[in-house]
């Protein structure tokens, strides 16, 4: 009695998510369910991607936590803390230096390797949810191709605004199949995710879905032929830090104005350590 | 021929091995006495040629709107085929639409035949723009560059007269007419082939349903289409139709051309029919 468990959930759960990790990996960007383990934080803060982290480490990882790019934050701590505290793996900001980086809403500057994974926190995993509420009639379009609506969606907002609205979770298209939602990462972010060398691995606990992007894999965000897909430029912008620039930026407000740092805190402190 | 609906039949409920032989217009019913299933279609044959519009009339419960759902394959026949004759995008010439697979049916939907419905909220997608519903056909017939769908767009809405300013609009913000005619814009932004139409202008007032059929002559002339429109309103069927046919307890009673149909009815049916017009 009492034995501790590595990473807190039982092994038969942890085989349970494997299995939706493999089949995840096996038909890149569809969504797979999973029972979704009830954990110590409240879901909808998380739990998908501590759950995929939790089953995929094993004792010689090096984990990296990041909230918004940074490794400070409230969500990186708690969560940093809580896998340490039911596993004692070793633990790094540096994004050269992890073997799996579990991240909110960005994906690090640095470019990742083969030997990485990055796993997403995901609070909404159904892409067509904001055209077609109706799960069943969801699994009917992916499995038919069938994104019309996703695509008027796209026709309104260049009508109207002169260009797609939407800011983050863009939706992208994997491997020429499924369309996906890439989770809540800014529009800055998406053309990282093609061709990545990383395996990336999507986590929403509350929704109990589980959906990846294998390396190397084709990701196209969604767009028409003979428009530019654009993402956040920052012009004439440089990181009050380290002095960066065209890097994605956090809009600090203080009471003598706006001032801009690099949203990726690895990033800027490997500049300010001159590793650059 | 265009369209080739051989031996249809669709019944609802247990069904039994006598229920086609004991219901139809001969026995003056539609529910088998035997085993209760009502037989909404009983073994219909009916063919249309390519550009030519085709009535279909009857009473409530007749089955003309259920054929007419069969044609659009929104329900599946009990018995028989329907076959359709066109260019389609995998080098077939004819194919059954009783066979196709959903992926098949959508692309055939999106690019050769359309519904236009009575209710507009099953025609029109309320949560997008009218341009938007519009939209939705032509980027579903594959078309993938912004300035072409939104030219299309704007050309389709000067068709249907609707003011190209207000096409950004949602759709209740127009009023029954025009959300009407935006249906029509919809259905026929595809260039389909085939364009079917249930009880088109039922519940508009007069003056707008004469503008609505107006607008589908025209523009039957000018893209050219094989239309089918179920109408218990016999106004309709004269204004629009070529040729028509008469549907009572799920069979059909007479066929001809519509003129003579109306002026010299053969059926005891379509006399009442004809002579019930106020």
């Amino acid at each position: 009695m009492n034995k501790r468990i590595f990473a807190f959930i039982d092994e038969d759960a942890k085989k349970e998510i494997r299995r939706a990790i493999l089949k995840a990996v096996a038909i890149p960007g569809y969504t797979i369910p999973f029972a979704s383990r009830e954990m110590p934080i409240t879901r909808g803060w998380g739990t998908g991607g501590l759950q995929i982290t939790l089953s995929t480490l094993v004792e010689a990882d090096t984990l990296k936590v990041i909230d918004q790019g940074c490794d400070g934050s409230v969500n990186a701590v708690t969560m940093r803390n809580f896998i340490t505290s039911v596993t004692d793996v070793a633990t790094t900001t540096i994004t050269g230096e992890a073997s799996i980086i579990q991240t909110r809403h960005r994906i690090p500057e640095t470019p990742l390797t083969e030997d990485q994974i990055l796993v997403f926190q995901v609070p909404y995993p159904e892409v067509l949810t904001t055209v077609e509420p109706d799960t069943a009639a969801q699994k009917v379009m992916h499995a038919n191709h069938d994104y019309g609506k996703m695509w008027v969606l796209l026709y309104e907002d260049t009508a109207q605004f002169g260009d797609s609205r939407i800011s983050h979770r863009y939706p992208v298209e994997i491997n020429g199949v499924y369309l996906m939602d890439p989770s809540p990462i800014p529009k800055y972010d998406i053309p990282r995710l093609h061709n990545n060398s990383a395996l990336m691995l999507f986590g929403a606990g509350r929704e109990k879905r589980i959906y990846a992007i294998p390396p190397y894999t084709s990701v196209q965000p969604l767009k028409f032929e003979d428009r530019e897909f654009s993402r956040e430029t920052f012009p004439g912008i440089r990181c009050e830090r380290c002095g960066a620039a065209g890097v994605f930026f956090d809009q600090v407000y203080l009471d003598d104005g706006i001032h801009y740092y690099c949203s990726d805190t690895d990033f800027c402190d490997r500049n300010v350590a001159g590793e650059r | 021929m265009m369209l080739e609906i051989e031996d249809v039949s669709k019944v609802y409920g247990t069904g039994c091995s006598d229920c086609l032989e004991l219901t139809g217009n001969r026995h003056g019913r539609a529910i088998c006495p035997r085993c209760r299933s009502v037989v909404a279609v009983n073994r219909v044959n009916l063919q249309v040629g390519a550009n030519l519009v085709l009535g279909v009339v009857g009473e409530s419960g007749s089955g003309k709107s259920t054929l007419l759902k069969l044609i659009y394959r929104e329900l599946k026949t009990s018995a028989g085929s329907i076959y359709f004759q066109a260019d389609f995008p995998d080098g077939r010439k004819r194919l059954n639409l009783m066979e196709l697979a959903y992926r098949e049916l959508s692309i055939i939907r999106n690019t050769h035949m359309s519904m236009i419905y009575q209710d507009v909220r099953r025609g029109l997608n309320f949560l997008f723009s009218a341009g938007g519903n519009i939209a939705e056909k032509i980027i579903a017939a594959g078309e993938r560059k912004y300035d072409a769908v939104r030219e299309q767009v704007l050309q389709f809405s000067e068709k249907i007269d609707i003011p190209t300013e207000r096409v950004d609009e949602y759709p209740e913000t127009f009023s029954g007419g025009q959300q009407q005619r935006i249906q029509i814009a919809k259905a026929l932004a595809s260039s389909p082939r085939l364009l079917l139409l249930d009880e088109p202008t039922t519940g508009l007032d007069v003056s707008v349903q004469a503008r609505i059929l107006d607008l589908v002559k025209v523009l039957h002339r000018e893209m050219g289409f094989t239309m089918i429109v179920v109408s218990h309103d016999l106004g309709v069927i004269k204004h629009l139709t070529d040729l028509t046919v008469v549907m009572k307890n799920g069979s059909i009673v007479e066929q001809g051309l519509t003129d003579q149909i109306l002026e010299d009815p053969q059926h005891a049916y379509t006399q009442l029919l004809v002579s019930s017009i106020l």
